[in-house]
């Protein structure tokens, strides 16, 4: 074999090598990501949480993506899932929802501390997609980063139609809150 | 590839360079990709197929849906007269002036799957002044990656009629004591959720009552089947038809000497859900809204115009803690 080819073969090895590094390094997981709905109304305040939702973020590029299942959302009262799923999230059609988006300023959180930063990107909910903007809450400790906010999402902007019978008992402006705790 | 010409210099190098930008590129690709990989997101396990049917019932069967646990359902059902034949018609406005059948009805869930009910019938037979105790359960729930391709749930109901004994001791309602008041029905109740839009049913069943007419059969096994088809979100196209396995000497005996004619039950209907409420707007050949009485004595047919408006409306309570 020559020199060159082992050249070859030598260049390989480190840009592999750095790839898989920059890989593990760079993508955190949340595996611990929860989302919490409220809908406020005259006659009732609905709350569901999800505690099966999934997020991951490059803390290089800023890149951050979440992921939830509908049917995930757990209510109080199971008529609510049912028509949760059924009437207005239109489960069978659109299973989940999900985010992707940039943080901006990532490059902050290499650092311990605390940081508000502002996440901009593409929601999808009900087969909708609708471009959002909100501040997140940082908190950066030897290498794990929690992250939460909260915003609200208009229905009528995801296509979500409640009938009048009911508009009473379900808020037009939902209120959605996210918690991740990201690792390695 | 070996190079062993000093010509070839050149070329190396450009394919070295190329090869190192290639590196690049499959490295920044690659990490974005990767971010989608890592959140493989999980439904809840063994996720069951929710909203077979929206109701407890189609028309005039049962479906394999529950109420939750604390929850309670008041329903109330009702028939009107013929529409058209001999006892319909413009003079008793289209068969609104007359009701075959009320039944006022209270479902409790003991479980998600476990549900207990108690009902009052008018009773559109001879038997009349029902007082029915029913139970449902469903023990098998279809599931989402339909390891499990159907729900199956047991309906097991009993029916006692509080009349006054008749003297005619042909009829049906001519008790001798208490138990003859009394009759059972059994049903497997089989469903499938096929997409958001179809649900099906088949329901084996099997009636006894006690006491019956003369010369008609105390044991029936009968076959019910039903649909739902959603047309919007909220209405829903829902039938069903039932044909009960009579004896042919029975059958014969109870039409030639008796005058008695059977049919089997045909029901067709819109369901509305409000988000709680659901009503039933239908039309059905039968008489009778009990299990016990539509199954076996159906006398009504559609092709005599015996067929009636019928509806019902069906109200959820929560009474769970929180």
């Amino acid at each position: 074999m020559n020199k060159i080819n082992i050249y070859s073969i030598f260049f390989f090895m480190i840009f592999g090598g750095i790839a898989a590094f920059a890989q593990k390094t760079s993508s955190l997981v949340s595996k611990e990501t929860s989302i919490t709905f409220y809908s406020n109304a005259p006659l009732e305040d609905i709350e569901a949480k999800s505690t099966l939702a999934a997020s991951a973020m490059n803390i290089k590029t800023g890149d951050i993506i979440f992921r939830v299942k509908n049917t995930s959302f757990q209510f109080d009262k199971k008529l609510m899932q049912e028509h949760f799923n059924e009437n207005y999230m239109e489960s069978d059609k659109y299973p989940s929802a999900e985010f992707k988006g940039k943080i901006e300023g990532v490059e902050k959180l290499v650092h311990d501390g605390n940081y508000t930063l502002n996440v901009k990107g593409n929601l999808q909910v009900h087969g909708v997609t609708k471009i959002y903007t909100t501040a997140v809450i940082f908190n950066v400790k030897s290498g794990i980063i929690k992250a939460n906010t909260s915003f609200q999402i208009r229905l009528a902007d995801h296509r979500i139609t409640i009938p009048s019978i009911v508009g009473k008992k379900i808020a037009e402006v939902v209120k959605i809150s996210v918690d991740a705790l990201y690792k390695q | 590839m070996r190079y062993t010409n000093n010509n070839d210099t050149n070329l190396l190098q450009m394919r070295n360079i190329l090869f190192i930008i290639l590196c690049f590129v499959w490295v920044t690709t690659s990490a974005q990709e990767d971010l989608e990989k890592l959140i493989a997101v999980e439904g809840p396990k063994n996720e069951k197929v929710t909203a077979t049917f929206k109701s407890g019932n189609l028309i005039n069967l049962k479906t394999t849906e529950t109420i939750h646990r604390h929850e309670m359902d008041f329903r109330v059902d009702h028939r009107f007269g013929d529409i058209a034949g001999s006892a319909g018609g413009a003079k008793n406005f289209f068969g609104l002036d007359n009701s075959t059948d009320i039944r006022i009805g209270f479902d409790y869930g003991l479980l998600d799957n476990l549900n207990i009910a108690i009902a009052r019938a008018k009773g559109a037979t001879e038997v009349r002044q029902l007082y029915e105790g029913n139970i449902k359960y469903r023990f098998i729930e279809q599931t989402v990656d339909n390891r499990i391709p159907v729900s199956i749930a047991f309906f097991g109901s009993t029916t006692v009629s509080a009349m006054g004994a008749a003297e005619d001791k042909q009829s049906a309602a001519s008790f001798t004591g208490f138990s003859d008041r009394l009759s059972y029905v059994t049903q497997l109740i089989i469903a499938r959720k096929f997409s958001s839009n179809l649900s099906l049913t088949v329901v084996p069943s099997y009636l006894h009552r006690n006491y019956t007419a003369y010369n008609d059969q105390n044991d029936l096994f009968a076959l019910g089947i039903g649909g739902r088809a959603k047309i919007s979100n909220r209405i829903a196209l829902v039938a069903d038809y039932i044909f009960p396995f009579r004896k042919s000497s029975n059958k014969k005996y109870r039409e030639e000497v008796s005058g008695q004619r059977y049919y089997n039950a045909l029901g067709v209907g819109l369901e509305m859900d409000t988000g709680g409420h659901i009503f039933h707007l239908n039309f059905t050949n039968a008489t009778a809204i009990q299990e016990s009485q539509f199954i076996s004595e159906t006398n009504s047919s559609w092709g005599k115009g015996q067929f009636r408006w019928g509806f019902s409306i069906a109200r959820r309570f929560n009474f769970s803690k929180k």
